[in-house]
């Protein structure tokens, strides 16, 4: 079997929820998570993750991230901040499932289950515009400055609820 | 249950089916049931079909298998053109036609090296005729020239949504003067059902490529 995914942990939003927690991250492979349709309460927020220790979400100010922002109706912009409280996985999403403002993406982890490493992901997401309507993706990794033993994640929207989507955490094997 | 069951017992066999398996198993059992696709194993990276191809107009996927999957996965090794600076075009189909107009968006970074020179950059476009996959930059056909990435593609079945992708490419260029890492997304921005991929060259053919695709199951 070498080669696979395993499934670990799914959730599908139906109605609004503050947050998705997937755990199940018990060992040093990497691990691999897929988003799909996902959509916030309200507009013009960013989506952002924190990894769960012993399954409660870290909000200390040790999240690093840096993406490029793509966009095919303006201009390209850099992505970046150090000792965040969470990761941000990219900017200004819709809310209007009726413009197809939901977004996709893919998120790999490494190291999380080793407690005497950092955790570090990379990311790509795309989503459509709230604003132009235009296509929008980003693109960049991250790092959790902390040397602890992760064991899952937990994902949510800057500002609202998360409407509906599905998150799926993999193990890669 | 095993083939061969001891003591000379043998009862009725349960009907063995994804996500319903019932028996005690042995690994000769479960190869026998994976071939069969009847083992289950949730959340499986599925290979739907692989084509290693030369001196072909294009490559097409005809069965995405998109009522199992939500999320497909593919990737291209060693991607060399017939015909030198062309890009690789990719187009989907809905209804059996492929979208052949501009109507494609995408945006994508690129990362060069030349000789020790580095560029950086931004292509994109909100009306073309290729939905991105593997970066809409050109392509070369010298020596060790080949374009290798990968892609994820989202939505493709669902009539009611627009299909995306995100993707990562690396390669050589130019002789392997120049060497090329892209990364950036793309959308059919139509709510349809795609049901075929194609893969082709902007001009000639394909002197030699490999490509598969993945269906993420449960995803």
């Amino acid at each position: 079997m070498a080669g696979q995914l395993i499934q670990v942990a799914t959730e599908t939003v139906t109605s609004a929820v503050a947050s998705v927690t997937l755990t199940g991250i018990d060992s040093d492979d990497v691990y691999m998570l897929a988003f799909n349709q996902v959509i916030g309460s309200s507009g013009n927020n960013n989506l952002e993750m924190r990894v769960t220790e012993s399954g409660t979400a870290n909000s200390t100010s040790n999240y690093d991230f840096a993406h490029k922002k793509l966009d095919a109706t303006g201009s390209f912009s850099n992505q970046s901040t150090t000792n965040n409280a969470e990761f941000q996985l990219n900017i200004q999403v819709g809310n209007d499932s009726a413009f197809f403002e939901e977004n996709e993406g893919i998120v790999y982890i490494y190291n999380a289950n080793n407690s005497s490493e950092y955790t570090f992901i990379t990311t790509e997401t795309v989503f459509l515009n709230p604003f132009s309507g235009g296509l929008n993706g980003s693109q960049g990794g991250a790092v959790f400055t902390s040397a602890s033993a992760v064991d899952g994640l937990n994902i949510f929207f800057s500002s609202g609820n998360i409407a509906s989507g599905t998150f799926t955490l993999y193990k890669v094997v | 249950m095993a083939d061969d069951l001891k003591y000379g017992y043998k009862g009725a066999e349960p009907t063995q089916s994804f996500g319903n398996n019932t028996g005690v198993f042995d690994p000769n059992d479960i190869n026998n049931l994976i071939a069969d696709n009847k083992w289950t194993s949730f959340g499986q990276l599925e290979l739907i079909e692989t084509q290693t191809v030369s001196g072909v107009a294009s490559v097409e996927f005809t069965n995405l298998k998109t009522d199992i999957y939500n999320v497909h996965f593919m990737t291209m090794s060693d991607y060399v053109p017939t015909t030198y600076g062309k890009i690789i075009k990719v187009q989907l189909a809905e209804s059996g036609t492929y979208e052949t107009a501009s109507v494609y968006q995408f945006a994508e970074q690129y990362n060069g090296l030349s000789a020790g020179s580095a560029s950086f950059g931004e292509t994109k476009s909100t009306g073309t005729n290729s939905f991105n996959c593997f970066a809409q930059q050109t392509t070369t056909n010298g020596t060790n020239d080949s374009w290798n990435g990968y892609c994820y593609l989202y939505n493709l079945g669902d009539s009611s949504k627009y299909s995306f992708s995100t993707y990562q490419t690396s390669s050589t260029f130019v002789n392997s003067v120049q060497y090329y890492s892209v990364f950036g997304s793309s959308v059919l921005p139509q709510a349809s059902q795609v049901d075929k991929i194609k893969i082709f060259s902007a001009s000639g053919n394909i002197t030699n490529a490999s490509i598969s695709l993945y269906g993420i199951r449960y995803s």
